[in-house]
């Protein structure tokens, strides 16, 4: 049997359900007169595994799972990696500092770029966005470490 | 009458200076949203909704909705001169717009578009006030089975409307309701799935959500190499059409608006459904449809008429009934929502100056984008020539801000994250985002309404079928269904498949 693009998803979302049933067990359903908080999550969770059985019942017409293009994967996980590192220091850090590091680390290390070009780039924009937001827009933003 | 005092009661709030200055602000954004490729208008919105926490309800909806129609006239400036839909619904004005430019009449193909656009934008409003107070009243007889059967049909509506298949469709918005059950439960106090994240308890938002889906997980899946930023730059004494181009246009200008109109109060991507339509619809009636795809007029007016009539028509369920025709509107009520005002049969009512502040306020942005869009044309041009590497950094850089500054909260801004990735990997299983979005939107509601009729049922499902308008709502879902499997039964190339294939860069 080929493995198709939609035997993978609808598995995943099958997965996905057994999972949350796994983790409703503490939710009363209720009765139908009286529906309590588990009813509309397992309601639809069973829905969802019914749909996703449809997608593998139908995943003929789907493409192959080996054909799926994941030439972007390696920029899609710097880019992941960047930003969860970013939103990990935001509130110790703060704003200035992270946004800094954050554009700074895509332009170097994503894109390859001069690092004093994109130093420039990257304290310029963080500034103008520290006065749209903090000083025009009056919007608290995070201070960190150096307090402003 | 009355409409008439009431649209002047809009104006008076329309044309204050702040005001103005809000919309003016909209439909610049929008504008520069709908051209750049890679953020939509709903990533534009979501990002942006934050800077409206300052302002009064009426200033932050009046710029939000410019934000979403000004994206409309921003896409095609893209789709003519670069061949890339700037946003998704000038995917059709790529095919003729940019073949116009190629013969040198790019200035003409931008001049329709944008009178075009703001026509069918000016009809779209017109229509919107006459139609949307009535069934406003109309549906203020809705109780809980009817608001219960008429999500079920919007739901359905999406799935037969939707390019990908109707499963698929139907998974995403199950997907989406069951993301929406997280947090308290309001009628029993019981924690769903908050795994003792207090962040959680107040459910998953919509704006990191949106935002994750539609803004990081569409950087995730564009690496910079593949992002052209060749741009052709029309001069300003070449923007006017001919005669014989006008002549072509008018026709199809009409019919994209109404046409537009009608398709955008369906649920569903409506503004991106409405100009394949369009198109279609011009290329059937044409007495030269050889001449499609090759820089035919009318491939240029329809669509983009269409499109901007649409994105009004999806006001109409949003104001009068409370309920988003798709991910666009979700987040608009949402932002109403944040500002504690509740959309829905009571707006016109308890806030006449919000309802015919907005309704007055699109009437002046057609304008002012038609103002904007015309000789500043070359200025936003400029913006297409910085370098896509150093454009998506300020991207992810606002989608922190404006993630993180809707409730100062980090867990959204993780939640936004684990979206990015969620939304990259549903791109490459051709899984439509989009009800995903409707669906957590609508879960609280849904979930409500439904619980709330069954208690008044004492337990018995019929009263969906006793009540006159909810039996309708289910029998018009019945029908869409019983029509969907009819054609996938007969393995038919229907529209939704063209534009499917439209949408992939196939041509129609």
């Amino acid at each position: 049997m080929i493995l198709r693009a939609d035997h993978v998803a609808g598995g995943a979302f099958i997965a996905f359900g057994v999972l949350v049933f796994a983790i409703s067990g503490d939710l009363p359903f209720g009765r139908l007169s009286a529906p309590s908080a588990g009813m509309m999550p397992k309601l639809v969770t069973g829905l969802m595994m019914l749909l996703a059985g449809l997608v593998i019942i139908g995943a003929a017409g789907s493409r192959e799972f080996a054909e799926i293009e994941w030439s972007d994967g390696g920029h899609a996980a710097l880019l992941v990696v960047i930003t969860a590192a970013a939103v990990a220091m935001y509130q110790p850090l703060g704003f200035l500092i992270t946004m800094t590091l954050l554009v700074f680390a895509l332009l170097v290390v994503v894109e390859r770029r001069n690092v004093w070009h994109a130093a420039a780039y990257s304290i310029g924009l963080t500034l103008f966005a520290y006065w749209l937001f903090g000083k025009a827009l009056k919007s608290p933003l995070e201070r960190g470490l150096l307090w402003f | 009458m009355e409409t008439y005092d009431s649209l002047l009661l809009g104006f008076s709030v329309a044309l204050r200076p702040d005001v103005l200055w809000y919309a003016f602000l909209g439909c610049l954004v929008g504008t520069l949203v709908g051209m750049l490729p890679g953020i939509g208008p709903l990533a534009g919105i979501s990002i942006l909704l934050p800077l409206t926490f300052g302002l009064d309800a009426t200033k932050a909806i009046v710029m939000l909705a410019g934000i979403y129609y000004g994206s409309q006239y921003g896409g095609s400036t893209t789709s003519i001169l670069l061949r890339i839909p700037g946003e998704a619904a000038s995917v059709m004005t790529c095919i003729d717009g940019n073949a116009m430019a190629r013969k040198g009449r790019a200035g003409a193909a931008l001049c329709i578009a944008a009178v075009g656009s703001f026509i069918a934008g000016t009809f779209g409003v017109i229509v919107l006030t006459l139609v949307a107070p009535p069934l406003a009243t109309f549906a203020l007889r809705f109780g809980p089975p009817e608001y219960a059967a008429l999500l079920v049909l919007g739901l359905i509506f999406l799935a037969y409307m939707s390019t990908t298949s109707l499963v698929r469709t139907l998974l995403m918005a199950a997907f989406g309701l069951l993301l929406g059950t997280i947090g308290i439960d309001v009628m029993t106090g019981h924690f769903r799935y908050s795994f003792n994240i207090a962040e959680l308890g107040d459910g998953i938002g919509i704006v990191p959500v949106a935002v994750g889906l539609f803004g990081l997980g569409e950087l995730l899946a564009t690496p910079s190499r593949q992002v052209t930023s060749e741009v052709m730059r029309p001069k300003l004494r070449e923007l006017w059409p001919n005669r014989q181009e006008w002549r072509d246009a008018a026709m199809p200008i009409a019919r994209g608006s109404a046409l537009g109109f009608l398709i955008g109060i369906i649920p569903g991507s409506a503004h991106i459904i409405s100009s394949f339509m369009s198109y279609a619809l011009e290329k059937r009636i044409s007495k030269h449809p050889e001449e499609f795809g090759k820089g035919a007029v009318a491939g240029v007016a329809g669509p983009e008429s269409a499109n901007n009539a649409a994105s009004t028509g999806a006001f109409v369920p949003m104001l009068a009934l409370g309920i988003p025709t798709g991910p666009v509107t979700a987040v608009l009520i949402a932002a109403l929502l944040i500002h504690g005002v509740p959309p829905g049969p009571t707006l016109v009512n308890d806030h006449p100056n919000v309802f015919w502040g907005f309704v007055a306020s699109m009437y002046v942005g057609n304008l002012m984008l038609l103002a904007l869009n015309l000789p500043l044309v070359g200025v936003f041009v400029n913006l297409l020539r910085v370098p896509y590497a150093y454009l998506y950094p300020l991207i992810i850089m606002f989608c922190v801000i404006g993630v993180y500054e809707v409730n100062h909260s980090i867990v959204d801004v993780w939640i936004m994250l684990i979206m990015g990735v969620v939304g990259y990997g549903l791109k490459k299983f051709d899984l439509d985002p989009a009800p995903l979005v409707l669906g957590l939107v609508i879960a609280p509601l849904f979930e409500m309404s439904l619980r709330q009729s069954l208690i008044m049922s004492n337990g018995n499902w019929t009263i969906f079928f006793q009540r006159p308008i909810a039996a309708v709502l289910l029998a018009i879902c019945a029908a869409l269904l019983m029509l969907a499997a009819w054609t996938a039964l007969r393995k038919r190339r229907d529209w939704r498949s063209k534009l499917a294939a439209a949408e992939a860069g196939e041509n129609t």
